[in-house]
């Protein structure tokens, strides 16, 4: 049982607009820019958590812990820098549909962020500390594992729709989440220059 | 024992001491006022505007009513930041009372523990320093600084009459400055969860002369009299003999366990189990016999004693003045 | 030869149609509710997804409530025997944890959810799917609670669940590990809303509703999501930490190993203060919805009731020490928070000053809804003088943590929520359900919960200043506490009979209530010019604003656009600032896949509450389910092989098989 709803007089017709489109004018990539601001914030916690510990108690590596490597960690972020080359590439080639360089583009996106994967088995090692250790040890895997589980989204995200991309029943719409997935690389990548500072660098720098 | 005041006053509206002085008549009393005030207009505002007499009709956009109306509301603002001002500077003047540490202060160092208050005088030597629990004499008149610390959760030392709380926390020390201006016994309870027994967590305040104070204080420094009479003595024994020294320590025996309060002058306090019953004969016994009935949770087990044993223990604990 | 060949017919798919007649038929058909318990669980409307929500949402106020009633009872009498502290202590939690986390938040999801689309003239919200997933995590979470508790393994460190208290040493059993992961449920589900109202209010409201001429319900839902989306990660990250200290051996909190158990309060309460302002600012919403319908005039001041909004907001977030004047931290930096925390009371101040300007100049009508508005500005604002009181830091540290504090806040959550709660559902009742609440039964029901609460809660101040701490569950007869006590519990036992009679309003309404019209109560937002309960696609056609009153400025007729499909769910996305026709947008269909998403969710955190496997069993299921969920049907051939209006891009729109 309903009562009837107010009388509508049309005034206009959008007949015409388009059903796909890309950047701030599809509703995914709000969703995208929603989900980077939640796990952004996420991050700044692991980070500010770290520093706290640093400046508060500061029972902090060299004195408490090993210092840790830098060799593949500075590899990690100098793949991750250029990673947004190809990146911005394939979001390029995702605007134009061209599918052809999408297909492309994408296994190559998905063989990176594998490798970044690996890398970051590697970064934990490179610590040189186990997580239970001590707080320095917990702060340090809490910013690479945190990370981490966005690199892990972005590695299935990527290659699953990569997958997609070969799809016989693709519909235009989807290639807009080509550049979705980019703009979740660009994050994903240029916030873990300060991260990867932070958690690497730190024990290395002087300090009360 | 003690039959002293139980349990002792407990009102942050009738303070003792300088510290809750200021905070009542600088800070409660001026915002309680303005309060009462602003709660008047704003609700007598409300109710005109909701009731008053209006012509019937569509509601008049008359700008010049709109132009009142913003003048109105502007002022009621301006009103509101003068007021929050006023409590900013009120604020500020009261904060600089309750901090410092002056010279001729007392220091007391307490160490929360789940559930009890470990009460530390330092000397000038080991022997001189003076340990008892959830009892914290102080001499009138003069500022008395306490150290806070905790060796498992965070605990919040709390006595309304003298002044605000202050957090014990584990890994840190903090300080609060307190004092008693009149002679009386105070209560404070802790005031942060702190688990099973935290609202059982009370202590007492004992506010006293100078001169009463310093001879309550040399009597906690030394050790208490070895028992006189032969059912003391007996009671010593049970003490001794059985699980007791495992938690508690008496100074001059070789009792020396600190996972409980100290008992060495245990006569001398007011209360049993952190301020939960007064400090009786048959408290005691009940507390003895079953911990676990006054204060589910609690640390201590239970004992299983003998009529003759538990009357000759409780003796002998209220012999240790 | 060629004129007896008939031109192609146009598309059947509604664009072309001018008239509601037309829509309706096929609009019906399209976005159809699916029938029977599995159409239930797939469904993706908005108002469906919002009516769970709430529902869900008020079952947990009635359960901490009763959490409450029994609290009240063991408290009414000295060394009373009714809850034991091992009880108790779980009860307090319980109430705390369900009030804040399990109706508190989601009920203003949920209406934030329901009301926004419609007022906006939208269709849906952004992504109805996640909306659906949303509830369903809300849902297992307290479910997942509500059991361990009924097993004795609920909760007992607090809400806020302090360490070292907290930790696995002074905290050996489940029940704290459940408390961290219940609680990322609902975080999870308040995230979600608040992505949806944000995506949802910037791209999809109707044409000519610029940001200017948004309802302040609208600007108060934006911003209080915006709050969800900088807040809530605290929390969750917090809880973790917990979670791993006392899974998994970490030092977040460890004091021996170089942790601090104050980290935990600045993360905690960092999320914990704007939390408050999140419950509070969609209420500020409801109450100037109520007031200009009732007053029959736009709310006075506009401008700076969006400005006192987003003051509110952003002042908020720079609060969160005024919890820890107690813990010994440096007084330079208290003081900043004083003034911070002083200064958040201007916004309020400004916003109750416009709402008295708006009832003084306007017709106000004293309904039920208008009621409860007024019962919030005098019961909130006795809140708001203790709030500006406990921000000063020595008067602080002789309250805090006591029952002065307990009366502060319930004054401002239940005085600047509930009331506005209660009136926005006297006030939105006949738009969800299509029948009128009872006004008789309305004024008992508020005059009994007004008396109630403020008998609860006023002795509270005095008994705070007698020295009882909070958190206790017995106190000695020699401290005096008794009759105060008496009198708070009598005032809750007032409290009881009173949502009782709301209850048995809304049972009598549902029944046999009066049926409502679409506006019952001449409004001017667009939600009330849909049918009363609104039809799935909620607007035949997407209205056209002007103003902030459409109904009030169009009676009986809105400008409307058409052009949108009736054949798929088409909806109509607008541009950010100027709300102009930018894009249409296909919405998915009923599925099963955000419930599944939902299960996999529950799989992964409650076993992650009993061992770290859980993410090694979660995450698959995760990834199976979401790639379930959005791997494309190619449902849509038109899209596979459209070659119109995707010229709008300028590209050649084939795309090879």
């Amino acid at each position: 049982m309903t009562s009837t709803p107010m009388e509508l007089r049309p005034v206009a017709s959008v007949a015409d607009l388009p059903t796909t489109t890309f950047g701030h004018r599809s509703i995914a990539w709000w969703g995208t820019i929603g989900f980077i601001i939640i796990e952004g914030t996420t991050l700044f916690i692991c980070a500010m958590s770290y520093l706290y510990l640093r400046v508060t108690v500061g029972q902090w590596a060299p004195a408490y812990a090993p210092l840790p490597d830098l060799g593949v960690p500075a590899v990690q972020v100098a793949l991750m820098v250029a990673s947004n080359v190809p990146m911005v590439l394939v979001d390029r080639a995702a605007r134009r549909l061209d599918l052809t360089a999408v297909r492309s583009g994408m296994v190559i996106m998905s063989l990176l962020v594998v490798v970044m994967c690996v890398l970051r088995g590697f970064e934990l090692a490179a610590l040189n500390v186990r997580w239970d250790e001590n707080a320095y040890a917990t702060a340090a895997w809490a910013i690479l594992v945190s990370h981490g589980t966005l690199l892990l989204v972005e590695a299935l995200e990527t290659l699953a729709q990569t997958a997609l991309m070969f799809n016989r029943r693709l519909e235009q719409r989807d290639i807009s989440a080509i550049a979705d997935g980019a703009l979740y690389w660009y994050f994903m990548t240029s916030v873990w220059v300060p991260l990867a500072a932070i958690a690497f660098l730190t024990p290395y720098v002087a300090g009360p | 024992m003690q039959t002293i005041q139980f349990p002792g006053a407990h009102s942050a509206l009738d303070p003792a001491g300088p510290q809750a002085t200021a905070i009542k008549a600088w800070l409660w009393d001026p915002m309680y006022a303005a309060a009462v005030v602003t709660f008047v207009l704003v609700v007598a505002a409300l109710l005109w505007a909701a009731f008053r007499r209006r012509p019937s009709g569509e509601p008049s956009t008359d700008l010049r009513h709109e132009r009142g109306l913003t003048r109105a509301v502007g002022a009621a603002t301006v009103v509101t930041v003068l007021v929050i001002f006023a409590v900013l500077i009120l604020d500020g003047v009261v904060g600089h009372a309750s901090t410092g540490a002056p010279a001729n202060a007392l220091r007391v160092t307490v160490t929360g523990h789940q559930w009890w208050w470990e009460v530390v005088y330092p000397g000038h030597s080991a022997d001189e320093v003076a340990t008892t629990a959830n009892e914290i004499h102080v001499p009138v008149g003069r500022p008395v600084v306490i150290e806070l610390r905790s060796t498992d959760v965070i605990h919040s030392l709390w006595v309304p009459s003298l002044g605000p709380k202050r957090d014990l926390i584990p890994g840190r020390t903090n300080t609060l400055r307190l004092q008693a201006d009149r002679a009386g016994v105070y209560r404070g309870q802790c005031a942060e969860f702190c688990g099973a027994q935290h609202a059982k967590m009370a202590f007492t305040v004992v506010a006293e002369p100078p001169a009463r104070f310093a001879e309550w204080l040399s009597n906690q420094r030394a050790s208490p009299a070895p028992p006189a009479d032969s059912l003391s003595q007996r009671g010593q024994q049970v003490f001794l003999n059985g699980s007791c020294p495992l938690c508690h320590a008496v100074a001059g025996t070789r009792a020396g366990g600190n996972i409980g309060p100290d008992l060495s002058h245990f006569a001398s306090r007011s209360t049993i189990a952190a301020g939960t019953r007064p400090n009786t004969l048959g408290n005691l016994s009940g507390w003895i016999v079953d911990p676990q009935s006054m204060k589910p949770g609690t640390k201590m087990p239970p004992n299983e004693l003998s009529p003759a044993d538990l009357h000759a223990l409780t003796t002998y604990l209220e012999s240790l003045r | 030869m060629s004129s007896t060949i008939p031109a192609p017919a146009p598309p059947q798919d509604g664009r072309a149609a001018t008239t509601v007649a037309e829509v309706v038929p096929q609009l019906e058909e399209t976005w159809r509710h699916e029938p029977g318990l599995l159409g239930w669980i797939r469904s993706v409307d908005h108002k469906r997804i919002g009516t769970r929500y709430f529902i869900t949402a008020f079952v947990f106020f009635l359960l901490a409530g009763l959490e409450a009633a029994v609290m009240r009872a063991q408290l009414a009498r000295p060394e009373n025997t009714l809850l034991g502290p091992d009880a108790y202590n779980q009860f307090f939690t319980m109430h705390g944890v369900t009030m804040m986390f399990m109706f508190a938040v989601p009920v203003m999801d949920a209406s934030k959810l329901y009301l926004v689309p419609l007022m906006i003239g939208a269709r849906n919200v952004a992504f109805p799917r996640l909306n659906a997933y949303g509830y369903w995590v809300l849902l297992i979470g307290g479910l997942f609670l509500y059991t361990a508790f009924f097993l004795n393994t609920g909760p007992d460190a607090g809400w806020f669940n302090y360490v070292p208290l907290a930790s696995s040493q002074f905290s050996p059993t489940r029940r704290v590990d459940v408390w961290a992961q219940a609680i990322t449920f609902t975080e999870i589900s308040s995230l979600v809303a608040a992505v949806e109202i944000i995506v949802t209010v910037f791209k999809c409201r109707a044409p000519g509703m610029t940001l200017d001429k948004m309802p302040l319900l609208v600007w108060a839902m934006l911003v209080q999501s915006f709050m969800v989306l900088f807040a809530m990660p605290w929390v969750a990250t917090a809880s973790q930490f917990i979670a791993m200290d006392r899974l998994v051996h970490t030092h977040f909190f460890d004091v021996a190993l170089g942790g601090d158990a104050i980290l935990w309060q600045h993360l905690f309460w960092f999320f914990g203060h704007p939390e408050v302002y999140i419950i509070f600012v969609p209420a500020l919403g409801f109450v100037s919805s109520i007031v200009s319908t009732f007053t029959r005039r736009q709310i006075f001041g506009y401008p700076a009731m969006v400005l006192s909004l987003i003051a509110t907001a952003v002042l908020g977030f720079g609060l969160w020490v005024h919890h820890m004047f107690a813990t010994g931290l440096p007084q330079l930096g208290e003081s900043f928070f004083t003034a911070a925390s002083l200064t958040i009371a201007i916004p309020s101040g400004v916003q109750i000053f416009c709402w008295i300007a708006t009832i003084w100049s306007g017709r106000p009508r004293i309904t039920v809804p208008m009621l409860w508005v007024l019962g919030f500005v005098v019961t909130f604002i006795i809140g708001g003088f203790t709030g500006v009181m406990i921000a000063s830091v020595p008067f602080d540290q002789q309250v805090h943590d006591t029952y002065f504090i307990v009366a502060h806040f319930h004054y401002v959550l239940i005085g600047g929520a509930v009331f506005p709660l209660f009136g926005a559902m006297y006030y939105w009742f006949p738009k969800v359900t299509g029948r009128m609440l009872s006004e008789s039964l309305g004024r008992w029901h508020f005059w009994l919960f007004f008396i109630g609460v403020n008998l609860t809660f006023f002795p509270m101040h005095q008994l705070g200043f007698e020295g009882m701490p909070r958190r206790v569950y017995t106190y000695l007869p020699e401290t005096g506490w008794g009759p105060l006590n008496q009198l708070a519990s009598l005032g809750a036992a007032t409290i009881f009979v009173s949502v009782l009679l709301f209850l048995i309003n809304v049972a009598r309404s549902l029944r046999a209530g009066s049926p409502a019209t679409r506006d019952p109560w001449g409004a001017a937002t667009l939600e009330w010019a849909a049918a009363s309960p609104p039809r799935p696609y909620n607007f035949a056609f997407i209205p056209v604003v002007k103003d902030l009153g459409p109904l009030w400025t169009f009676p009986g007729q809105l400008p409307a656009v058409t052009g949108i499909r009736t054949d798929v769910r088409d909806v109509l996305l607008t541009t950010l600032i100027g709300a102009r026709p930018d894009s249409r947008h296909r919405h998915p269909k009923p599925t099963i896949w955000p419930f599944m998403a939902g299960i996999a969710t529950g799989i992964f955190f409650i076993t992650l509450v009993f061992t770290p496997w859980g993410f090694v069993i979660g995450v698959p299921l995760l990834t199976a389910a979401f790639i379930g969920w959005a791997w494309p049907r190619g449902q849509d051939h038109r899209e596979q092989m459209s070659v119109e209006a995707e010229s709008a891009l300028g590209v050649s729109p084939e795309v090879p098989a």
